[in-house]
């Protein structure tokens, strides 16, 4: 099993990563809570809008597409799953 | 406590879930749906008669958790906990259940009588999840009724339940109990509770609400009515974070959410390997990092020539009995003052009918189509990197397309924003975006006039204003926007008959509301000239009207209704110059009409703007508002007279 932490925007698209932290500010990991993104949830993350824009996340557990602004995406740290195991 | 004998429920439930949409199909449309989450952010009310009982139904702002974010969300909870409702039937979304029973969970911690109302099961079966209803019922330990609120079904059963429960008097659900280890430090906070405190819902709940609510939860009086217990939420607070190193806040949501999780596999299978959907395909074109923005603008630019080229016939067709009719009344005999009433009343009543009508229904149908498809976070997702451009995110986007249709619910549609600062910013640009009514007559005398071609050029350059004004505005404010998140709606193909629905709530509005208005400016105009007074509002306004922008000085008294309702202006604009419509070329020079519409259409935002800008946001936000318009107005009516 690979293990590397990155920060979401950089990380691959279109595979299994696992949400290790929210590292915001309370009202940003508050909204991402309400949302539905907890640390330990399978996410995948898609396109990513032209010009510096928002990155589209899905999350694998729950179902439900987000769109997170770059800012807010640099805040997301994530491992990256094998999807072997 | 509420009188049993007419029970209050209300609907609670997270945004998009399908709340109004269920509350329309039992109370009638009287709430605006759309797919989008935050669509409805204050409440409604209905009075039913349902098998002889009086109900009042309350349809309410979504809510991701009872931890309020956004101003909308706190207006939902202000009536789960001012008013106590007698029975609370919370909507869920079936194809989102996972997350969903996170907010259940937390209702189901008030112990107060609940009804789960599973909706958009067929959703959940396109998804292929499959929910075994009667599982979930013993797990949560509430009744729950499968329905699929747009096209009625389960309605009645989720009535009949809702009059069992308060009937019987059943239905109080037992709070979940967490891990034992979270638990004892709970049960240990409800002990140090003082016997008297003026808790919420029971004392679990309350202990619940002081570790994780932050702030946002009477931390500041806690201080004065029992400074021990503030010093024991904190201690338990620390103990909490001890024990998953996370704050105390995420202990409590990743408990809902594992056992959220876990009712969700219990209650649901998900079949694998499925095909992708219609709209799964059509989405990933609409939301494609290159693609989209080609299809982005082609929507825009077919939007608005189906409107034109709806409209315009329509229009031609309308305005010659309306033209005869004004013929007619200004060759009979008879006292001037008749006259003028007949007058008035034929000019109001003709440009409702005739000018705004023609363009204003296309509109309102491709605007619906757009929103219930679940276009609008799309746009919002398209555009945010311009909108940071303009210190927003995309989030503002909503309100601002909102905007397009009406500025006033736009700028309530602004509670959505986490951010005060947000949501000034977007509530003083959203004046200068120019809602339907003024699209219509824009549309109706600038295109029928000079061709679409101008009259698209005059939309885009609403854009230009919009951009330039909030580039202006944000560099006034430090802080930046805190970021965009946002939920994105799956994409619903709506069915003709929602949409239909609709636009007649939307157009019943426009006759009852509007139109009166517009009769009732034109009547008063008649009256004015007919005592002489428009002479002198003109002679006040000739400063502006004449020596700045060039125009007719007869204009200036169209100015004082445009106040009112902006289109006031422009279709005033005939009646003051005394002419017929198809005659205004002669009047008017192209330079004219295009100064005149684009200082009408900023000068000031309309009296129902400035009111709703004042309530929502504060007094001096209003007057800033105005001021920002009358400015940006004169600039740019003088610059295009120097122009063209
Ligand atoms: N397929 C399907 N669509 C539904 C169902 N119920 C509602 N919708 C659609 O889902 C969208 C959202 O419905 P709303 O009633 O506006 O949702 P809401 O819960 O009031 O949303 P907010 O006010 O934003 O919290 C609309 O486009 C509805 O037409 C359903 O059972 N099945
Ligand atoms: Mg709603």
């Amino acid at each position: 099993m690979t293990q590397r932490v990155v920060r979401l925007v950089e990380a691959p698209q279109g595979v299994p990563l696992r949400i290790i932290d929210l590292v915001g500010g309370p009202g940003v990991r508050r909204r991402l809570l309400n949302l539905g993104f907890h640390p330990g949830d399978l996410i995948e993350r898609n396109s990513n809008a032209l010009f510096g824009g928002p990155v589209l996340v899905k999350n694998l557990t729950t179902g439900t597409n987000v769109a997170l602004g770059l800012g807010i995406a640099q805040k997301i740290l994530v491992e990256i799953v094998d999807d072997q195991t | 406590m509420t009188k049993l004998d007419r029970p209050v429920i209300i609907f609670i439930g997270q945004p998009n879930s399908g709340k109004s949409t269920l509350f329309n199909a039992i109370a009638g449309y009287k709430a605006q749906t759309s797919n989008f989450p935050g669509t409805t952010v204050s409440h409604t009310h209905s009075e039913v008669y349902i098998e002889g009982k009086v109900l009042r139904i309350v349809d309410l702002p979504g809510t991701y958790s009872l931890n309020p974010v956004d101003p909308a969300e706190r207006a939902a909870l202000a009536h789960l906990f001012q008013e106590p409702p007698d029975l609370i039937v919370n909507v869920i979304d079936a194809s989102l259940l996972g997350r969903s029973l996170e907010l259940t969970l937390e209702l189901l911690e008030l112990e107060r009588p609940l009804v789960v109302a599973l909706n958009m099961v067929d959703l959940a079966e396109k998804k292929g999840v499959k929910i075994e209803i009667s599982k979930l019922a013993s797990l949560i330990g509430v009744p729950v009724v499968a329905t699929v609120a747009n096209r009625g079904r389960g309605i009645k059963e989720l009535l009949h339940l809702c009059l069992d429960c308060l009937e019987k008097g059943g239905c109080r659900p037992v709070a979940p109990r967490w891990a034992a280890d979270v638990e004892k430090y709970i049960q240990s906070l409800v002990k140090s509770l003082p016997p008297n405190f003026c808790g919420l819902a029971n004392p679990r709940f309350t202990a619940i609400k002081l570790i994780e609510a932050g702030d946002t939860f009477c931390h500041e009086i806690l201080e004065e009515i029992s400074p021990e217990l503030k010093i024991r939420v904190e201690e338990v607070r620390r103990q909490l974070e001890a024990l998953r190193s996370m704050p105390a806040y995420e202990v409590l949501a990743a408990e809902r959410h594992h056992l959220a999780l876990k009712l969700f596999e219990k209650a649901s299978k998900v079949e694998r390997g499925r095909r992708v959907s219609f709209e799964e395909k059509l989405d990933s074109l609409l939301m494609h990092p290159f693609i989209g923005y080609p299809i982005l603008i082609f929507i825009f630019a077919l939007f608005f020539f189906l409107i034109f080229i709806i409209g315009n016939p329509l229009e031609q067709l309308l305005l010659k009995p309306w033209s005869w009719l004004n013929f007619w009344i200004h060759h009979q005999p008879g006292p001037p003052v008749l006259k003028a009433i007949l007058d008035g009343l034929s000019q109001g009543v003709g440009a409702g009918l005739a000018i705004v009508f023609p363009y204003f229904l296309p509109l309102l149908l491709l605007m619906s189509f757009l929103e219930d498809l679940g276009y609008l976070a799309r746009a919002g997702f398209l555009l945010d990197a311009l909108m940071h451009r303009i210190g927003l995110h995309g989030k503002s986007v909503a309100p601002f397309i909102l905007g397009f249709g009406c500025n006033v619910p736009a700028i309530m549609g602004t509670r959505i924003l986490e951010s005060s600062r947000d949501r000034l910013l977007t509530s003083l640009l959203i004046p200068f975006i120019p809602c339907s009514a003024r699209t219509a007559v824009i549309l109706a005398i600038v295109a029928f006039f000079l061709g679409p071609w101008w009259a698209l050029g005059y939309y885009l350059f609403h854009f230009i204003i919009v951009a330039f004004v909030g580039r202006l505005l944000a560099s006034f404010f430090k802080e930046p926007s805190p970021g965009l998140i946002l939920e994105i709606p799956s994409l619903k193909i709506p069915s003709i008959k929602t949409i239909l629905t609709k636009v007649l709530w939307q157009l019943r509005s426009f006759i009852q509301f509007a139109w009166p208005v517009l009769i009732a400016g034109s009547l008063g105009l008649s009256c004015l000239q007919l005592i002489g007074l428009d002479h002198w509002i003109n002679q006040i306004f000739k400063p502006l009207v004449k020596d700045v922008l060039g125009l007719p000085a007869n204009l200036g008294v169209t100015l004082m209704f445009g106040f009112l309702r902006k289109e006031l202006s422009l279709l005033m604009m005939l009646q003051a110059l005394g002419i017929d419509y198809l005659s205004l070329p002669q009047t008017m020079t192209r330079t004219d009409l295009v100064v005149f519409t684009a200082f009408v259409s900023l000068f000031i935002p309309c009296l129902s703007t400035v009111v709703i800008i004042w309530k929502e946001i504060s007094w001096r936000a209003a007057l800033l508002s105005i001021l920002l318009n009358l400015t940006t107005a004169t600039l740019i009516g003088s610059l295009l007279r120097l122009l063209l």
